[in-house]
């Protein structure tokens, strides 16, 4: 469904992807890790042809990201970890703007957007009434969500899809998930939540300074590395294992 | 949590959808009647119907378009120089303050790279919306000159056909000109500094647009109201709307040849400029909204070095200036949104930029208006605090100024203090030198250059005057809060004020009682001063409600 081949970007001097290579099979969830910098998203950024790789190459569904990136996009959905929407406009308007850009007929897009609101339990009132903008965090995460998956794209990208998330919200979105990986979708998760990926990921990549450092299933990993959790895992690989004690040191300077 | 219900459908079908052209021309409608941002609108500000406030600008501009009847029983020529250059400075404010943000928004690659349409797509929809409201604006303003022209001793019935067809492509020109203008950024310059180009792209075409369509119709009605008399002036070529008023003459007033050649020159412009920004250079554009996406990094330093701002705040006078912590932290924070800030550098240098071009607009004025013109120069150079202070007051990320108020202060005055401290030293003085400068060089040095005094004395209680009630907190708004007809208000009385003072030095000038004057108005500044900074200082914080 993905396949990557040499993925590289660099910026000025920075190489902030490096010869990334990999393949997603449908029906995956991918946990997509690495600390800050790391370069997810801009990997992912790659990936949904916001911005243009210096080198390599990817294809989704069959379209090649270069000659096709139109039709890469048609077949993926993405939520940013901006969350960014245009807050002049309402939840309805926007979400039917998404969906008349992927050619969704209006009655089509209304059906779907109120199995949405359904869903996300949101008021259809709030979402015709007012503006994004005054929308609390969680909420507009939730159209935001809606929008990526509104057109019903067999490939979806998630940059920190729970920020905002109340608890329930939470719950319920990675029951979704999980469901639409068992229907066939391939589905890229990226998150600094590790216990959340170790539950809800078939596979988790780790990546660092923008090169590959680990590729396979979480158990197995963690197994492997004697490492008990993910999160351990984590911090092992990528430099973060002096840090309980660098912090118990460091709040001792709070002493008065 | 519920079920979601049936299955969906598979990749939607195209039938009987909205174009994507459609669903964005829709988009960016929106978008540019409500205004970007809404975060923070309450909820009885939320816009009803877009084309209620439509309505009211169109409104405005008709009612402005008015004063064309002042031009009745004026030949085609010169009324077409006057409609074409007014139409020009509106234009072209408009497409150069709404273009930036339209056609390079960065919060939009986040919500419509990753969507199924093209680069040019986007482009087009961007730029007809840009047109289509343009046009609206000129035919509102030029309403009342299509009768006008009816009425020209040398106009005929061909007059409205033609200056409606020379408006359009005059509207044409303008989105043509700034899209241009940012393509020759992005390709020369490349990204890096798209953003500081842009700024800078803004000021120079505000001021451009300001001077031709201000100077012009001065020079030509300064000799005669006649084409002809303007037949031999090689200047005439470098003022667009003359070529748009040509177009007009040549099809509906006096004919001469040098307005059909004005008139061709308007229709290869237009042409040329549409040519180069719509499709030579379409692929800059393309490129440009990709790289909105990046993370443009710059080249790490050897060894920290310590920033100038810090430098500066630590020597005198400014140590002494700023020893209050508070306001110095102000003035530092107010300091780098001046130098810094894409958004409050794109809303603060075009909107008094065009003050540098008064001195020039009385130079050309009869009845020997140079006294009153430097005067209400130096008027309005007192003025740049209060409008500075003003547009400082909105930012994009005004729910950051909640820091002010966890602090332990009690109240806004040493915030308000460093604010317009900085925005004397960095935006005030260098206009003043700046303009200052251009009126010795345009008038040479005599004594009138002292009527800019009378403005400048005045600065401080201008200055002083956003901040009174402890409102003109920096970056603490919502930048929609800031289009408010109030706030307008507020700065067409400031702008009374400072016409009537300008006034009132030029006739103490020609009484020779002058010094007098400017001795009882430095005295009752003092007073006002003082006590403004009294009152300031004694409020404290509202509830943030």
């Amino acid at each position: 469904m993905i396949s990557i081949e040499q993925l590289t970007k660099r910026f000025g001097a920075q190489v902030a992807v490096d010869s990334l290579s990999l393949q997603i099979p449908a029906g995956e969830i991918v946990g997509f890790l690495g600390p800050n910098g790391a370069g997810k998203s801009t990997t992912l950024k790659m990936l949904t042809g916001m911005i243009e790789p210096t080198s390599g190459s990817a294809t989704i569904c069959g379209f090649d990201l270069r000659r096709d990136p139109i039709e890469v996009k048609r077949h993926v959905g993405f939520v940013p970890e901006s969350g960014a929407v245009f807050e002049s406009l309402t939840g309805l308007e926007y979400l039917e703007m998404v969906a008349a850009l992927y050619g969704i007929a209006p009655n089509a897009a209304r059906a779907r957007i109120e199995q949405f609101i359904a869903f996300f339990d949101l008021s259809f009132e709030t979402l015709t009434d007012k503006l994004l903008g005054a929308y609390s965090k969680g909420m507009r995460r939730k159209v935001v969500i809606t929008s990526a998956l509104l057109h019903n794209p067999p490939v979806v990208f998630f940059d920190e899809p729970l920020d905002g998330l109340d608890a329930n919200a939470a719950v319920g979105f990675k029951a979704l998930i999980q469901t639409l990986a068992r229907e066939g979708k391939t589905i890229v998760y990226s998150s600094h939540i590790l216990d959340v990926v170790e539950r809800v990921c078939h596979r988790v990549i780790i990546i660092d300074k923008g090169k590959l450092l680990l590729d396979g299933k979480p158990d197995e990993l963690v197994a492997s590395h004697n490492s008990g959790t993910l999160e351990k895992l984590f911090t092992q690989l990528t430099g973060g294992a002096e840090l309980e004690r660098r912090a118990e040191d460091f709040a001792k300077t709070f002493r008065p | 949590m519920n079920a979601p219900g049936d299955k969906p459908p598979l990749l939607p079908s195209q039938m009987s959808a909205p174009t994507p052209q459609k669903a964005l021309r829709r988009l960016f409608l929106t978008l540019f009647l409500r205004g970007r941002g809404a975060r923070g609108l309450n909820q009885k500000n939320t816009p009803k119907s877009i084309s209620d406030k439509l309505r009211l600008t169109l409104l405005f501009y008709g009612l402005f378009g008015c004063f064309t009847f002042s031009m009745i029983g004026q030949p085609v020529f010169a009324l077409a120089v006057y409609l074409h250059s007014l139409t020009f400075a509106f234009l072209g404010m408009f497409v150069a303050s709404s273009a930036g943000e339209i056609l390079f928004n960065k919060e939009e690659a986040d919500i419509l790279l990753h969507r199924p349409i093209d680069p040019k797509t986007m482009l087009w929809s961007k730029i007809r919306v840009l047109v289509e409201i343009s046009l609206w604006i000129a035919g509102a303003f030029n309403l009342a000159g299509f009768f006008v022209g009816l009425g020209s001793p040398d106009g005929s019935w061909r007059f409205p056909l033609a200056h409606a067809l020379s408006t359009s492509l005059e509207a044409l020109f303008c989105a043509g000109c700034v899209v241009l203008a940012y393509q020759l950024c992005l390709r020369w310059f490349g990204r890096e500094r798209l953003d500081g180009l842009m700024t800078t792209t803004q000021v120079l075409v505000s001021v451009a647009v300001v001077a031709s369509s201000q100077i012009l119709p001065r020079v030509i009605f300064r000799h005669s109201n006649a084409l002809s008399a303007s037949e031999s002036s090689w200047w005439i070529w470098l003022f667009p709307p003359a070529w748009f008023a040509g177009f007009d003459d040549a099809l509906a007033g006096g004919s001469w040849s040098i307005s059909w050649l004005l008139g061709a020159v308007a229709i290869v412009a237009t042409g040329l400029i549409l040519w180069l920004a719509f499709d030579k250079l379409a692929k800059n554009y393309e490129a440009g909204l990709q790289l909105l996406g990046e993370t443009v990094s710059k080249p790490k330093r050897t060894r920290p070095r310590r920033r100038w701002m810090d430098r500066l705040v630590a020597m005198p006078p400014f140590n002494w200036w700023l020893r209050d912590p508070v306001s110095r932290a102000s003035f530092l924070l107010t300091t780098a949104y001046l130098i810094r800030d894409r958004d409050v550098k794109l809303r603060i240098y075009p909107g008094i930029a065009p003050m540098l071009v008064v001195p020039f607009v009385f130079l050309f004025q009869k009845n020997n208006m140079g006294g009153f013109g430097i005067a209400l120069s130096g008027g309005y150079l007192g003025m740049i605090p209060l409008l500075g202070l003003n547009i400082l007051k909105y930012s994009q990320q005004w729910q950051a100024a909640d820091i002010f108020r966890m602090a332990p202060v009690r109240g806004p005055a040493g915030i308000c203090n460093g604010a317009r401290r900085a925005v004397l030293c960095f935006l005030t003085l260098p206009m003043i030198i700046a303009a200052t400068a251009i009126i010795l060089l345009l008038y040479g040095i005599n004594s009138q250059i002292f009527l800019l005094l009378p403005g400048f004395v005045a600065l401080p209680v201008f200055a002083m005057v956003p901040g009174l009630l402890g409102r003109a907190i920096p970056l603490s708004s919502p930048i929609e809060e800031g289009k408010s007809a109030g706030r307008g208000l507020t700065m067409m009385l400031m702008m009374f004020i400072s016409i009537g003072l300008s006034a009132i030095a030029n006739w103490m000038w020609t009484l020779n009682w002058f010094w007098p004057f400017m001795l009882a108005e430095t005295i009752v500044v003092i007073g006002a001063y003082t006590g403004m900074r009294l009152a300031l200082a004694r409020v404290q914080w509202e509830s943030a409600e």
